[in-house]
């Protein structure tokens, strides 16, 4: 009897460590694949020719002056994509909310002028609508800029697309929280404000998190219009008078890269934070 | 003056006719408990009296506010009303219902002071005042994922008190709770009953029910079929339908036993 009681918890913790082992020798191979797939990467950039036998393995050759003089130009637009992109998300999460509240509402010309809008902008490519607002608005007198057409059109765009993801926010929040609040007295509204709201805030900012993190490459189309000063525009002004596009698209591609990477690790970070809050 | 008087309310949902001309009044400082099947309406009736569920027909006055409902949607002038009938009754659900993004003591102060518009330094010696009173001080700054079931509807009922309503709606209050956690639950409900509070509880606790009530009231069938003290409604039941529920109780209890 005794022996048993003593047998069970090291085979619990023997298996335990098993896993634990495997979940590491697991994660040192993936770094490792990682750390190859780099180097291959960085290697087909090497402009170096391999001879094997009769077949001639040519890699790209890059011109590093260019790169070297342009590096901090190009790298510069980081700030205004960056600027692009929170004013962005900012406008498309406040659109996406009332989209949202227009989506559950009772009323029918609001349920009408959600649905329409969620409609027309899913129907249509964000490049379009980019151009839209920045060629049609001046014929009604309107004159934006490069830069507000572009906030203009991407608030627009991932608004539609975020209200469903605020709809299912407000309607992971449980009937009886809305009853419990109305029970001690909350109105409407501040039973949506007080309660409601907080509560779908946390379920929606994870994949708010995602969309900014795909408005980051999005926010490239933005430099169709011209006159925005941002990675891509950069890059391509740059790179079309130099003739040296590649470089200055590979120094804009690392760019959006490195971005995507930060800001994927600060999402997953807060993605943990908030699904520790509920625990 | 009776507290909440209900006056032939019915409650229809769709074709379903749930509540039949329920009439019923509620004294000042009296405990009444509504037995009955489930899907007897007892449930129903209780939000109807806060317009959880609008009545779809009868008279409802709480505390001399009185709203008649005739088969229309309710004006702005009588949601106003159901909303001050709300402020003076507490609501306890089954299910807890509270605020997980609240702390405990934010649960508990987030309508006095959204609703009556209470200074925050006023209301939290209030909500301690309730929360020691449910014994359940030193949860104050936890919040509800933390909580046991048993502590979850100690907090809820803490939250109502702290509106100091003149009455406290019971809606099954033990039903989702694991057995060795009522008893808590209905402790803090009877020394709010020993000290006076006005209650109107809807359960399956018939032990609660006679040893704590002033009336007991069977429904069946969206309709009140008795009432009277506990003593005769347990012992000797005029109606046949309320021997047979209180049989059938009787019987699965002991065979639980």
């Amino acid at each position: 009897m005794a022996t048993q009681v003593a047998i069970r918890p090291t085979l619990a913790q023997q298996i335990l460590q098993q896993q634990a082992q495997a979940q590491r020798a697991f994660a040192v191979k993936v770094i490792i694949s990682w750390v190859a797939l780099l180097a291959f990467l960085l290697f087909m950039f090497s402009s170096v020719t391999i001879q094997i036998g009769p077949i001639a393995i040519r890699t790209i050759q890059l011109d590093r002056a260019f790169i070297d003089k342009y590096w901090r130009y190009i790298s510069e637009g980081a700030i205004e994509t960056l600027r692009i992109c929170f004013l962005s998300i900012f406008c498309a999460s406040i659109l996406a909310l009332l989209a949202a509240l227009g989506r559950l509402s009772r009323i029918a010309p609001i349920y009408a002028l959600s649905t329409f809008y969620v409609s027309l902008i899913r129907g249509t490519p964000l490049l379009l609508q980019i151009f839209f607002f920045f060629l049609a608005l001046p014929q009604m007198g309107i004159v934006l800029s490069g830069f507000i057409a572009g906030v203009v059109a991407l608030s627009l765009n991932y608004g539609a697309y975020m209200s469903e993801i605020f709809r299912a926010g407000m309607q992971s929040v449980g009937k009886g929280q809305r009853e419990a609040a109305l029970a001690l007295g909350l109105t409407q509204s501040q039973t949506m404000r007080r309660i409601v709201l907080p509560q779908a805030l946390r379920v929606v900012i994870p994949p708010v998190g995602n969309e900014f993190i795909a408005m980051l490459k999005d926010s490239s189309l933005v430099a169709m219009t011209g006159f925005v000063r941002e990675i891509m525009w950069r890059a391509r002004d740059v790179g079309q008078s130099n003739f040296r596009g590649l470089e200055a698209l590979l120094v804009a591609a690392l760019w959006y890269w490195v971005m995507t990477l930060i800001f994927s690790a600060i999402q997953s970070r807060l993605e943990t934070r908030l699904a520790r809050g509920d625990r | 003056m009776p507290i909440i008087r209900v006056t032939d309310l019915h409650k229809y949902f769709g074709p379903l006719h749930v509540l039949r001309g329920i009439s019923l009044s509620v004294e000042r400082g009296e405990v009444v408990c509504i037995i009955g099947r489930s899907g007897s309406g007892k449930s129903t009736l209780l939000r109807c009296i806060n317009f959880l569920e609008q009545p779809t027909h009868g008279r409802i006055e709480v505390d001399e506010l009185a709203v008649n409902v005739e088969r229309h949607r309710l004006t702005p002038e009588q949601k106003l009303v159901t909303r001050h009938i709300r402020m003076r009754t507490g609501m306890v659900f089954q299910e807890f219902n509270l605020f997980p993004h609240l702390s405990v003591i934010d649960n508990l102060i987030e309508a006095p002071v959204t609703v009556k518009g209470m200074k925050k330094a006023d209301a939290i010696p209030l909500a301690e005042k309730y929360l020691a009173k449910v014994g359940l001080m030193h949860k104050r700054d936890e919040y509800p994922a933390r909580l046991s079931g048993g502590q979850k509807q100690r907090v809820a009922i803490a939250r109502a008190l702290t509106m100091q309503p003149e009455v406290m709606m019971f809606d099954e209050p033990t039903s989702a709770l694991d057995p060795e956690l009522i008893g808590e639950v209905l402790d803090v409900m009877k020394g709010l009953a020993h000290e006076g509070t006005t209650m109107l509880v809807v359960t399956h606790e018939m032990g609660f029910a006679s040893e704590v009530c002033d009336r007991v009231i069977y429904m069946d069938d969206g309709q009140i079929v008795e009432e009277g003290p506990p003593k005769l409604i347990f012992t000797s039941p005029a109606d046949p339908r309320t021997r047979q529920f209180l049989d059938r109780l009787l019987r699965t209890e002991a065979s639980e036993k």
